[in-house]
Formats: structure tokens, sequence, C-alpha cells
């Protein structure tokens, strides 16, 4: 194996019809954007969901991020996350139009709560019934587990629903979230105990408690 | 559970579980799930739980807001130039 194999190998490739360099010639922003961002839509839209609780302010929620998105695309650095992008804006959106009106009270005093008064799940299960518990989750119907999330604080479910849902790293929502790194951790840490004991509390309502079903027997 | 691992691996279980701690942490918590069944019980609770989220926040968007959509970004671009 010597020089005479390798080179042909990596210059035998055509130097032509690579649509990717023509930089000189500028695509269709709009035909750009649409098919880079508008692959998003289910997702943004389940995030409106979560975000508005009803179809019709999600979709209007959707669609003035898209129109906002498409306003600043110059802005957008291509090769950066898009996907973080576009759910800035779309958090932005949510938070400068939907909030306002229906901004509850406890929001801005929640973070300094201390963690006994949230309450906590991993007390209230016994060790051995761990396993239980999980397997109590996995069961549980999409729509009881949507109500949960919908019960808890708004920002507790927004860090979890960025970090459970779309998988963002802490930094990322951070940046969607404008909160130090610190503030998304402990967010998420407590919208994730009160989504496990409100799932917990379903459980032991329903009888199919890990505890009652399992370890008593 | 107190000097066993246990406590530093349940404070950072949440962390390990989105590979947001450091290098030399996550080999510590590896290693302490490899043997300790109630924190590996744990980390199952709470892998389940992100799982089941994510499973239950599926959407698909309607079909006409794609439409809608796409009018507005019609519209949008002939009121820039």
């Amino acid at each position: 194996m010597n020089g005479v194999l390798e080179r042909p190998l990596l210059s035998d490739a055509p130097p032509v019809d690579w649509p990717v360099m023509d930089d000189q010639a500028p695509a269709d922003p709009r035909a750009q954007f649409e098919e880079q961002a508008l692959p998003f839509m289910d997702q943004l839209y389940a995030a409106g969901m979560r975000m508005t609780r009803n179809p019709a302010d999600a979709a209007d929620l959707v669609q003035e991020t898209f129109v906002k998105a498409y306003s600043s695309w110059a802005t957008f650095t291509q090769g950066t996350n898009l996907k973080a992008w576009l759910y800035r804006i779309l958090t932005n959106t949510y938070i400068n139009t939907y909030r306002k009106k229906q901004r509850e009270p406890y929001q801005s005093a929640i973070d300094d709560l201390e963690d006994w008064q949230l309450g906590g799940a991993e007390s209230t299960t016994a060790t051995s019934s761990r396993s239980a518990e999980a397997e109590a989750i996995d069961h549980m119907p999409a729509s009881v587990v949507k109500d949960a999330l919908q019960s808890i604080p708004e920002d507790f479910r927004l860090a979890v629903y960025l970090a459970d849902v779309e998988g963002f790293a802490y930094q990322e929502i951070a940046d969607i979230m404008k909160t130090p790194i610190g503030t998304v951790m402990s967010r998420l840490h407590r919208g994730r105990r009160m989504l496990r004991e409100l799932l917990a509390d379903y459980a032991k309502e329903r009888g199919i408690t890990p505890a009652a079903s399992r370890s008593a027997k | 559970m107190t000097d066993c691992g246990c406590d530093k691996a349940r404070r950072d279980l949440e962390e390990y579980l989105r590979n947001e701690v450091c290098h030399t942490n996550h080999t510590d918590i590896t290693e302490h799930l490899a043997t300790c069944a109630s924190c590996r019980d744990e980390a199952l609770v709470a892998r389940t739980l992100t799982e089941v989220v994510a499973r239950a926040c599926r959407e698909t968007a309607p079909e006409e807001l794609r439409d809608q959509v796409l009018v507005r970004l019609r519209e949008t671009q002939a009121t820039h130039h």
C-alpha cells in the first residue's frame, strides 16, 4: 500500500455539481427557509400545544413563529442549531403575546420556594417499589401525563418539556428561557419531581400503585 | 445510603442521564450504578419518566397550518421587496 493507490481515490471525484459550494449564486431565501425550517413544524406545534393548551392558539403561535423567523432569517448563521433558534423565537413569541394575559401570580415567586414546600416524590416511594413505579409510569395514558404536565407551574413545565421532549442541553435551555443554567436545573428537577408525584398519586387513586399491587403480596 | 456513593449518584442522577456531568463524575456514577440496584431503579424511574413525557407530547400539526404558513411566508416575502 503506497501513494499510487491513495491519490486517485481522492482526486477522482468530479469537481462539479456541488450545489453546496454555490455561495455566489444565492438560493432563494424563502425556498431555503421553507426547506430547512418547515420540517420543525410538528415539533413547534407540539410545544405550542403544551404552552397555550389549545389547538387554535398553538397554530397561531406556530404561524407567528415562522413569520418572525423568516423575517430574521438573514441573521441566522447557517450551520448553527436551527432547532434551538426556532425554539427561542417560539418561546419569545409565546411569552410576549400569550403569556402576558394569562400570567399567573405565583410565576415570579415559584423559583424561590423551598424544596419542602413543593413536596417530593422520592420520599413517598419505598426503595423496593421503584422498579414497579417505573412500570406504572410506563403504562400511564398519554392524556394523564399531559394533564399532569399541564398542572405544574409554567416555567417548570417548559424546562421539563425542552429537556425531556426535545432533548435540549442545559445550555440551550438556558438560552431559550433566558435564565442561568442553575435555574434551568432547579426548574427541571422540581418540575420532574412534581410530575412524578402527580403520576404516583394518579396510580394510587386508580389502585395501580406499585406498592399495593406488588410488594404487598 | 450514605458513604457508598448513593448520595452523589442520586444528587447528580438527572445530570448524569443527560450527559451533563464531567467525565470523572460520569465514570464514578456509572461504576456506582453497576453495583447499586437501588440507584439503578432510581435511574430507571428517571429514564422512564423522560420517555413517557416525550411519548405523550408527540403531536402532528394540522394540515391547514402548513398551508397557512406557506401563504404568510409568501406575503412576507412580497412586502420585503
